[in-house]
């Protein structure tokens, strides 16, 4: 048994390059512009997806159009078709946004309730879209995006302004640390791209979540509040992985430190398989749609485990991911189709976030180190 | 060839033999539910359905029947031969027939 993770071991390099890309990079990306091209298929995907969960089919175009923007950047010779690929994935997202409404990506239960604020708005789907519009316009400018952009970046900053805790909601007086950094980042590109300075806010808005947001056993960020700062939930792996990720665009040395903690609070190497816990052992939290199902003894949660990849490759923890890289050849059952790859224990949305973990990089870089446009 | 299959088949308990039978048959089942595809039902892992048609309880039954056939497969058929092997090996050394 111990020495079983040696045939599922490779090269980090396998899975996520320093330029260019990886053999698995290149095998995921392309089993997903297969479902781009072919609208039986991704119905069939999507459809899957929805019966679970319609933030699925929402994030699995967010990840999906973030990676394209890397990969433009790691390849440029591809750029065209990468491009093609995400003005596809974001004008479909806006026309579904427009014509169904918000609550088309929310679960079901954000019509139980009104929201507090009015009017309604999800900080999950602004953050995530503008995300989206920026890393487009990072890769190659788009005029018609410009002011789809500033006016989502301006919504959200004023909700900021007249929010007296700095916290949005993203479903009823529920607000998610996970939505907060993903849409200060995307202001953060925004500023890069258009000369707007949100310094002030990212300032406030990080020293309340130091002094507010922390979870005083593991210092991690909390994962979820009310709009009255009261905690719904502790800290949770399929969050903080990819909150840490973002806040390497608003400050550096907080952003190292939680995942530091993060990876000594929920990350777990057994006979060589690394995975990741949902809970840190000082939090009692249940299995729910974000973790997927918890396997007892281990603890071991898919969806942190999945998100663990996003971590490990922003902070180059090659050892990790290394190891995880393992634990998902061994545990989450690949399936090559040609030069195409998916994992069957994934869905799309999983597979676009390690699409995501093996690409990711160069639009930080180019957004923290102002490399010109 | 019926000989040696009647040979496998009647395989004494413990032995090696036996070990390399019970391989066998874990490879057969693997190949089955491989070819059957319902590698793609492991999808239940994720929280996601394997298959929206079959709906929740027979996707997640088809899932967890891959994952038992397949841990069988890869953590179980490597130790069973590998015990066959050494088995045989140890018999051989110790057969008083064998000149040391």
């Amino acid at each position: 048994m111990p020495c079983l993770h040696f045939f599922f071991a490779t090269s980090v390099l396998d899975f996520r390059q320093p330029e260019g890309l990886s053999s698995k990079a290149r095998q995921l990306a392309a089993r997903h512009l297969q479902l781009c091209h072919e609208a039986r298929l991704r119905e069939g995907e999507v459809r899957k997806m929805r019966a679970s969960n319609e933030e699925w089919d929402f994030m699995g175009r967010t990840f999906l159009v973030w990676s394209l923007a890397n990969m433009g950047l790691r390849e440029p010779a591809s750029k065209a078709t990468y491009l093609e690929a995400m003005d596809q994935i974001i004008d479909e997202t806006l026309r579904l946004e427009n014509e169904r409404g918000m609550y088309f990506f929310l679960m079901p239960y954000a019509k139980l309730r009104p929201f507090v604020v009015q009017p309604v708005h999800s900080l999950f789907l602004d953050g995530e879209i503008a995300m989206m519009l920026a890393s487009r316009r990072l890769l190659e400018e788009k005029p018609e995006y410009k002011a789809p952009l500033s006016a989502r970046v301006e919504s959200i900053t004023e909700r900021f302004m007249h929010s007296p805790k700095m916290l949005l909601e993203s479903y009823p007086d529920e607000c998610w640390t996970f939505d907060h950094a993903v849409a200060l980042g995307a202001i953060r590109l925004a500023d890069y791209l258009d000369g707007t300075d949100h310094s002030g806010l990212f300032h406030d808005w990080l020293s309340m979540a130091k002094e507010r947001l922390i979870h005083r056993e593991s210092g991690l960020l909390m994962s979820n509040f009310t709009l009255e700062l009261t905690p719904l939930n502790g800290p949770e792996g399929s969050s903080i992985w990819m909150v840490a990720h973002c806040l390497q665009l608003l400050d550096e040395e907080f952003a190292r430190d939680q995942y530091q903690r993060a990876r000594k609070e929920l990350g777990r190497t057994t006979l060589g398989f690394s995975y990741a816990r949902e809970w840190p052992v000082s939090w009692v939290g249940p299995a729910d749609i974000d973790s997927g199902p918890i396997i007892p003894v281990f603890n071991i949660s898919a969806g942190s485990s999945g998100m663990a990849f996003i971590g490990a490759a922003a902070f180059h923890d090659n050892q990790f991911l290394s190891s995880l890289a393992a634990t998902l050849d061994f545990a989450a059952f690949p399936n090559r189709m040609g030069n195409r790859l998916k994992y069957c224990a994934s869905n799309q949305a999983g597979d676009a976030a390690l699409l995501y973990a093996a690409t990711l990089g160069p639009l930080w870089q180019k957004v923290k180190f102002r490399a010109p446009l | 060839m019926k000989t040696r299959l009647a040979t496998l088949w009647h395989a004494e308990f413990f032995s090696a033999t036996d070990f390399l039978r019970h391989a066998i048959f874990i490879i057969a089942f693997y190949t089955v539910a491989q070819l059957a595809g319902l590698r793609e039902f492991t999808s239940f892992l994720s929280g996601t359905m394997g298959s929206v048609n079959l709906g929740w309880e027979i996707s997640g039954l088809f899932g967890i029947g891959y994952i038992l056939v397949y841990l069988a497969f890869v953590v179980l058929v490597p130790i069973l031969i590998l015990a066959a092997g050494i088995l045989t090996l140890w018999r051989k050394l110790l057969s008083p027939n064998d000149k040391v």
